[in-house]
């Protein structure tokens, strides 16, 4: 490591902290002031007790009466069902996939839900539960179920879009899982076989805490994906019906570009970087350790 | 002698190119709407000689794009067709210029231009609109299952019963999905026959809340309807028109636009709500912005549109129908003339969610898709409307 | 033992099969007319194929595919090739050499990892607003190349830090100067990582829809991604075609997987390792 003189920071460092700064830092910057400006320039707390009052973000009375429940818990919905599902998926198939031949196409398979536009992933997720072409009916047919279009309704139009990000993510975590197991020595597997342990119990007792890195890894990637979740719901469902799949990134595009009202829209972006940078922190601190 | 020839040519072309001026319009119109569009600015241009092209935005995104050019004292085009509730927006932050020396209110339907008047003054123009007549049906499937158009309410709940009990429908009456106009078109209509015209300007205007009791009467009307199942599940609106046609069901609201998407227009038939007395009228208003480069000529061209030139000339397409009054009959085609005569004797009405817009007109949308699976949900649904008037 | 196998083969096949069926659906969609699939397009009989979907999505008169494509790629190409050139030199610097404040900029920049795009979506349009930016390419490469600036500034000095000091060092006793160095020997041998980071980020560019959609607006100019949600609802369009243009705007980034699967794998591996 060498010390760094001017010039070596004007050529190498400069153009992208240029960029970063007007682009990125800046704007965050601005976004943050701006939610504390209401719609006649004031400077005031209103659109932070506009916002996390608001039924929009959260609405206790669907408990009751049904979806929706608001964005906040939406997205808390997501993030409880999706993540220990492709988590835990990701990681079973990865060991599976391992000893099957012709594991690796499947694999590529799997993971083509990564590489589609998550636009065309809405697209594939709404299409999957239409009442009419829906291949979800179809099975669900064949146990004698009615045919119904289950983005439609407010008690399954968030739990479809869901399920369907499942498909799709799962990819994700399977590739990552893949990797990692490669890097454990054979030698773990081949003692542990030779005092006896069985094949369940080998996964518990060494694979999995030996994958404990990439697990934090595929977590928090996960984790943020689940909270700027925003392609999916834009051309699935549009945050319905009734805003019954409303979620927060969603709800500060409505804002901010529908209803012209960037006090408010802003509140939602802090609201949700908040949560990011939250989740981030196994990641954020891992690294600033780091020289 | 050559350099003189090429110096004069040279001074021509000069002189062609700045006394040439294109007139931009900007329309949402596409495909085979654009098409019905386009031979009434080729008219244009033949009769004044000025050129006019033709550009394609939807509404939303003007909504977003035109305020900050705008600011900018820039603008997209010269004649822009938007929502009223924009234009009158704009006209207020002076962005607008004044036509009434072009249009001359008594020469259109009454009451049609007070939604682009502002301080005694016109900033608009209305142009074609399409109606939203009722529920349209099939000449040969009514006579094949001796069905006839209802008089009163009770006719119409057995009119519905019946076409329940035909093998092979899938619900009586289609709804229609989308962006969200197929609903909120019939939900309006439910709200004009059952609560009158006047309530549905109130609501327009927020002198009356949606929770009250006369609006509330009018949806519970719908409502009751939705929970005996007598509407299909919301359905892509071509998707389901497709569907409506070849007989999985037996009644489509729609907008008289339907006439130019099926391929029998002469096998339509359409009837409103027993007991209607106005009729929603979705006419099409432009505005010219301040910064056009042509005011003059921007004007001519908004006088011709939005004149009895104009209109006649669109309402010869078929699907339109006209503002401005003394457009010969003759002049629409048949099944047109139909819808045109619908008209007579009853109000004529603005499109709710057009006219209040903003963050209204996406929640309106979204909530009425929600109240059509679970109509059991109207006291919320109501209360958040009011909600989102503010 | 036996046995179990048997039993893994048949659940990952089975695995490989339910994941392959939307895919199924949509490919069955696009090339049969509409007409066949109303009542579910795992009715096999009629079976007419046809792909007139495919050409109706490429050359639709409003939001045609053709066109789509060839924007995205006018957006993705300069999205990939920039930032990657920016972040790489950052990426160097940041592995090699000290300097006051090192620990708070990357602290920085893994923050802006973070970040949800909707955090800088409304000053960056009225920034780009003001700039005369808004409906141009230029404006939203420039905000891809800024948002590809953090990740690929992590993942390449993650790469550097794999790399040996030796040679450099050998290089600048010899008498060459710091850029020398980089450009001349350190640059060739970054190349698979750069490989894998550009597949990465032209796959995100192209994918994206959020910053296209607040910064593109005219109908000629849209890309691949927006117009996709425009074929439902507003347009007269149906499943089908609906389908056929799915499937052509994930062609591109499906292609590109398959080919570069490996620079693609090992720059997912090598982003979350480290």
């Amino acid at each position: 490591m060498r010390k760094s003189g001017f010039s070596q920071f004007l050529i190498f460092m400069l153009p992208a902290l240029i960029l970063l700064s007007t682009f990125v830092i800046y704007p965050s910057i601005k976004t943050t002031l701006q939610s504390f400006v209401d719609e006649n320039g004031k400077i005031t707390f209103k659109n932070y007790k506009d916002v996390l009052t608001s039924r929009d973000t959260i609405d206790l009375s669907g408990f009751s009466r049904g979806f929706p429940l608001g964005t906040l818990l939406h997205n808390a919905i997501w993030i409880a069902i999706h993540l220990p599902l492709t988590v835990s998926l990701g990681l079973i198939l990865a060991v599976l996939l391992r000893k099957v031949r012709g594991g690796n196409i499947l694999k590529s398979i799997i993971f083509l839900g990564m590489v589609m536009p998550m636009i065309i992933g809405g697209v594939m997720v709404r299409f999957m539960f239409d009442g009419n072409l829906g291949v979800i009916n179809a099975f669900l047919g064949l146990f004698g179920f009615e045919s119904k279009t289950w983005t439609a309704y407010p008690e399954t139009s968030l739990f479809s879009l869901i399920f369907g990000s499942v498909w799709l993510w799962t990819g994700f975590s399977l590739v990552l899982y893949s990797a990692g197991l490669e890097t454990i020595p054979r030698d773990f597997y081949e003692a542990a076989a030779m005092d006896g342990a069985g094949p369940f119990k080998i996964f518990f007792k060494i694979t999995i805490p030996l994958l404990k890195p990439i697990t934090v890894v595929v977590v928090t990637m996960t984790l943020l994906w689940e909270l700027k979740i925003f392609d999916i719901v834009y051309v699935a469902t549009m945050g319905g019906p009734g805003g019954a799949s409303n979620v927060l990134a969603l709800q500060m595009y409505t804002y901010a570009f529908r209803e012209l009202n960037t006090g408010k829209a802003a509140v939602v972006a802090v609201l949700l970087t908040t949560l990011t940078i939250t989740a981030s922190y196994p990641l954020i601190k891992g690294s600033s350790d780091a020289r | 002698m050559r350099r003189l020839v090429l110096m004069v040519t040279l001074i021509i072309l000069i002189g062609v190119f700045l006394f040439s001026k294109t007139l931009t319009v900007i329309g949402p119109w596409s495909g085979a709407e654009m098409d019905k569009f386009t031979p009434v600015l080729e008219k244009f241009e033949k009769e004044y000689g000025i050129d006019v092209e033709y550009r394609i935005y939807r509404a939303e995104d003007l909504a977003n794009i035109l305020p900050a050019q705008f600011a900018a004292k820039k603008t997209l085009g010269d004649v822009i067709f938007m929502w009223p509730w924009f234009v009158l927006n704009q006209a207020k932050k002076g962005h607008v210029i004044d036509v009434s020396d072009v249009i001359d209110e008594s020469k259109y339907l009454p009451g049609v231009l007070d939604n682009v008047k502002m301080n005694g003054k016109l900033y608009g123009a209305a142009y074609t609109g399409k109606v939203k007549p009722g529920f349209w049906y099939r000449k040969s499937f009514f006579e094949k299952h001796g069905l006839s158009v209802p008089k009163t309410w009770n006719e119409f709940i057995i009119l519905l019963e019946k076409i329940k009990g035909i093998p092979g429908i899938k619900a009586p009456i289609a709804s229609g999905d989308g962006v969200g106009w197929p609903l909120s078109d019939v939900t309006e209509h439910f709200i004009i026959t059952f609560g009158g015209p006047n309530i549905h300007r109130d609501l327009i205007a927020g002198n009356i809340k949606w929770q009250s009791f006369t609006v509330r009467n009018a949806f519970e009307k719908l409502t009751s309807l939705l929970k005996k199942g007598y509407f299909g599940e919301p359905t892509e609106w071509t998707l389901v028109l497709k569907q409506w046609w070849n007989g999985d069901y037996g009644l489509y609201f729609m907008g008289s636009w339907i006439t130019g998407m099926v391929d029998d227009p002469n096998d339509l038939g359409v009837f409103s709500l027993p007991g209607n007395k106005g009729i929603v009228f979705g006419a099409d208003y432009a505005f010219i912005p301040k910064y056009t480069k042509y005011p003059e000529e921007a004007k001519t061209l908004l006088k011709y549109l939005c004149g009895l030139e104009g209109q006649t000339e669109q309402v010869k397409q078929g699907g339109h129908v006209a503002t401005v009054k003394n457009v010969p009959l003759i002049a629409y085609p048949p099944v047109d003339r139909e819808v045109a005569k619908l008209l007579e004797g009853v109000e004529a009405l603005f499109d709710l969610d057009d006219s209040i817009g903003g963050a209204f007109q996406t929640t309106f949308w979204d909530q009425l898709k929600l109240l059509w699976v679970r109509p059991e949900r109207i006291d919320d649904v109501l209360r958040t409307f009011d909600e989102k008037m503010k | 033992m036996k046995n179990r196998m048997i039993l893994v083969y048949i659940i990952t096949w089975l695995v490989g099969l339910l994941w392959l069926i939307p895919f199924l659906g949509v490919f069955m969609t696009a090339i049969r007319p509409l007409d066949e699939l109303l009542n579910g397009w795992w009715s096999l009989k009629p079976f007419n194929i046809g792909f007139k979907n495919f050409l109706s999505a490429w050359n639709h008169p409003t939001a045609a595919l053709a066109q789509g494509i060839l924007n995205s790629l006018k957006v993705v190409i300069p999205s990939t090739i920039l930032p990657l050139v920016i972040a790489t030199m950052a990426g160097y610097y940041l592995s090699r050499y000290r300097f006051p404040g090192k620990r708070i900029l990357f602290v920085i920049i893994i923050i802006t990892i973070t970040l949800p795009q909707q955090m800088i979506a409304v000053p960056v349009y009225s920034m780009l607003s003001k700039m005369g930016l808004i409906d141009s390419y230029l404006g939203l490469i420039l905000l891809h190349t800024a948002w590809g600036i953090p990740w690929i500034t992590f993942f390449m000095r993650n790469f550097f830090a794999t790399l040996p000091a030796e040679i450099e060092e050998a290089a600048r006793i010899d008498g060459a100067s710091d850029f020398a160095v980089f450009f001349k020997i350190v640059f060739p041998l970054t190349l698979p990582a750069i490989g894998s980071a550009s597949v990465l980020q032209f796959n995100w560019v192209w994918s994206d829809f959020f910053l296209a959609l607040i910064t593109i607006y005219s109908p000629d100019k849209l890309l691949a991604t927006q117009r996709i949600p425009l074929m439902r609802g507003i347009y007269h369009v149906d499943w089908g075609l609906l389908s056929a243009a799915a499937i052509m705007v994930m062609i591109i980034p499906i292609l590109v997987f398959f080919l570069l699967q490996k620079y693609y794998v090992k720059g997912m591996i090598g982003w979350a390792m480290k």
